[in-house]
Order: structure tokens, then C-alpha cells, then sequence
């Protein structure tokens, strides 16, 4: 795999959308003369399709509620020592 | 959006807490998802997203207006779980002593710690095996890695949130997704 590590930075810079029209050219053409560049470059976009596929999570319903109770009531305070 | 915030952000300055509640609703699921990424634990997320709005709100009057609120609020979640992440590891001093065990180590309480069955069961999820892939990455490469592809934000946001070059973070996106290919390929 050594001999790839050019078109291992390319295929970093293509999933940052990030390359050159050059390097995007070199990468594309390399892509289609050698299996295991193609199967390293599928790994890594599956890599990223799964961990974009862990669903949204919601906070709890009583999220905000417990923020506001925890808020210092400052205003209060400085009520009362006066 | 920006201009809601500021407006309510401004609010707040002046002593109405219940805008700050509206702050909260609109960027709660963020913030959560964020720490949950992050920590890979419910009550731990909840816990640490509360603080960091809590925080925000102390620290309102050093937002400095002409900046992206989001990206301040995310870096004080972000520094958080960083933190937690941080303090976790000395706590397994395995020659500690728990408190009220009276010369117990943690030797001792090892052995029931360990394997959990029902741990093992839950873990067959695909949702919760990629979590648990997301939690093995170290530290430096998590927070890009979750800040990237789940909260979805630029390298430049990621750059500002995590105070660290553009170039730094590109790196770390690189040896993160490296790892992940390594880490997810037989999924």
C-alpha cells in the first residue's frame, strides 16, 4: 500500500472536498487500474456512511426545564441583601 | 437564526432569564447529540450538555457578539466532554482506595466489574455498535470525527471551536477516519 499513499491523500482530500481538478483526475484514473486502491477508498466511504447514520438523538423532554432550575438567580439574591 | 439569538442573547443581558429557555430549545438536540457522541452515555451526556448551557448562561456577557453562537456554545460542550474524558483515566488508579472499603483496592473489585452479560446483548445493535467504534477513537480524533459528520460543521468551525489550526484539524479528520476504516470495514 505504500506505493499509494499519494492517492491515499487524495482520497482524503475528496472526502473533504478539498482536491484539485488534477488530483481529482489522478485519483479517478488510478481508481479505475487498481482493485485495492478501490477497495480501500470503498472502505473509508462506508466508514463514513455509518457513522453518519447514527441516527439524531433528542435530548429528554424535561431538558430545558432542568436547565432553567439550575440557573443561579442572581437577580434574587442581590433582592434580598439589600 | 443568528439574528433570533443576538436578539435574545441581548435579553438575557438585560435580566430575562426566560429567553435564555429559548436558547436552550433551540439548541438542546445539538448540544446533547454532541455530548452523547462525545461520552457514549446517556446520563453522562445529559449531565454535561445541562452544565454547558449552565455555563453559557454565567458566562453570557464574554460571548462576544459578532461571533457565531453556536460555535461558542459547542466549544464549551466540546471542552467539557473533553474534560470528563480527560479525568476519567485517573480514576482507575488500580491501587486507590474506594472510599468506605477500608483497605479494599480496586484488584479486588475488578473481577465483578468486568463482564456484564447483558451489556454484551445490548451491544448487538448496529446504532450501538457504531457508537461503541466512535467512543474506541482517542480523544483528539473523536471530537473532529463528531463535530464533522454528526454535528455536520465546516473545517473552519471545527477549527474555531477546537482553537486549533485548520491544517490540525484536517490531520486529525485524516487519522480519525483512518481508524474508523480500520475499526468499521467487516461491518
Amino acid at each position: 500500500m505504500n506505493c499509494h499513499e499519494d492517492i491515499i491523500e487524495y482520497m482524503h482530500d475528496y472526502l473533504d472536498e478539498d482536491i484539485t481538478s488534477e488530483h481529482q483526475e489522478i485519483l479517478r484514473n488510478h481508481l479505475q487500474t487498481c482493485s485495492e486502491c478501490r477497495e480501500y477508498f470503498h472502505e473509508m466511504k462506508k466508514a463514513v456512511a455509518l457513522v453518519q447514520s447514527t441516527s439524531h438523538i433528542k435530548a429528554p423532554d424535561d431538558f430545558t426545564a432542568r436547565v432553567m432550575a439550575q440557573l443561579p438567580k442572581e437577580k434574587k439574591q442581590v433582592g434580598a441583601k439589600r | 437564526m443568528e439574528a433570533l439569538i443576538k436578539k435574545r442573547i441581548n435579553q438575557v443581558l438585560k435580566g430575562d432569564q426566560n429567553a435564555f429557555g429559548e436558547i436552550v430549545e433551540l439548541y438542546k438536540d445539538k448540544v446533547f447529540q454532541l455530548c452523547f457522541r462525545m461520552l457514549g452515555n446517556r446520563h453522562e451526556a445529559e449531565d454535561l450538555a445541562q452544565e454547558a448551557f449552565v455555563r453559557a448562561f454565567v458566562n453570557i456577557h464574554s460571548f462576544k457578539i459578532n461571533m457565531k453562537f453556536s460555535t461558542w456554545l459547542y466549544r464549551i460542550a466540546t471542552n467539557l466532554c473533553i474534560d470528563r474524558l480527560r479525568k476519567k483515566k485517573p480514576d482507575y488508579h488500580l491501587d486507590a482506595e474506594v472510599a468506605g472499603t477500608e483497605g479494599l483496592n480496586m484488584y479486588s473489585q475488578i473481577a465483578s466489574d468486568t463482564l456484564k452479560p447483558e451489556e454484551e446483548v445490548a451491544s448487538l445493535e448496529l446504532q450501538e455498535s457504531i457508537q461503541e467504534e466512535i467512543t474506541k477513537l482517542p480523544e483528539k480524533y473523536r471530537s473532529v470525527i463528531v463535530l464533522k459528520y454528526i454535528e455536520e460543521l465546516s473545517l473552519k468551525e471545527i477549527s474555531d471551536i477546537l482553537d486549533l489550526p485548520v491544517g490540525t484539524v484536517k490531520t486529525r479528520i485524516h487519522r480519525g477516519r483512518e481508524a474508523l476504516r480500520k475499526q468499521l470495514r467487516h461491518f
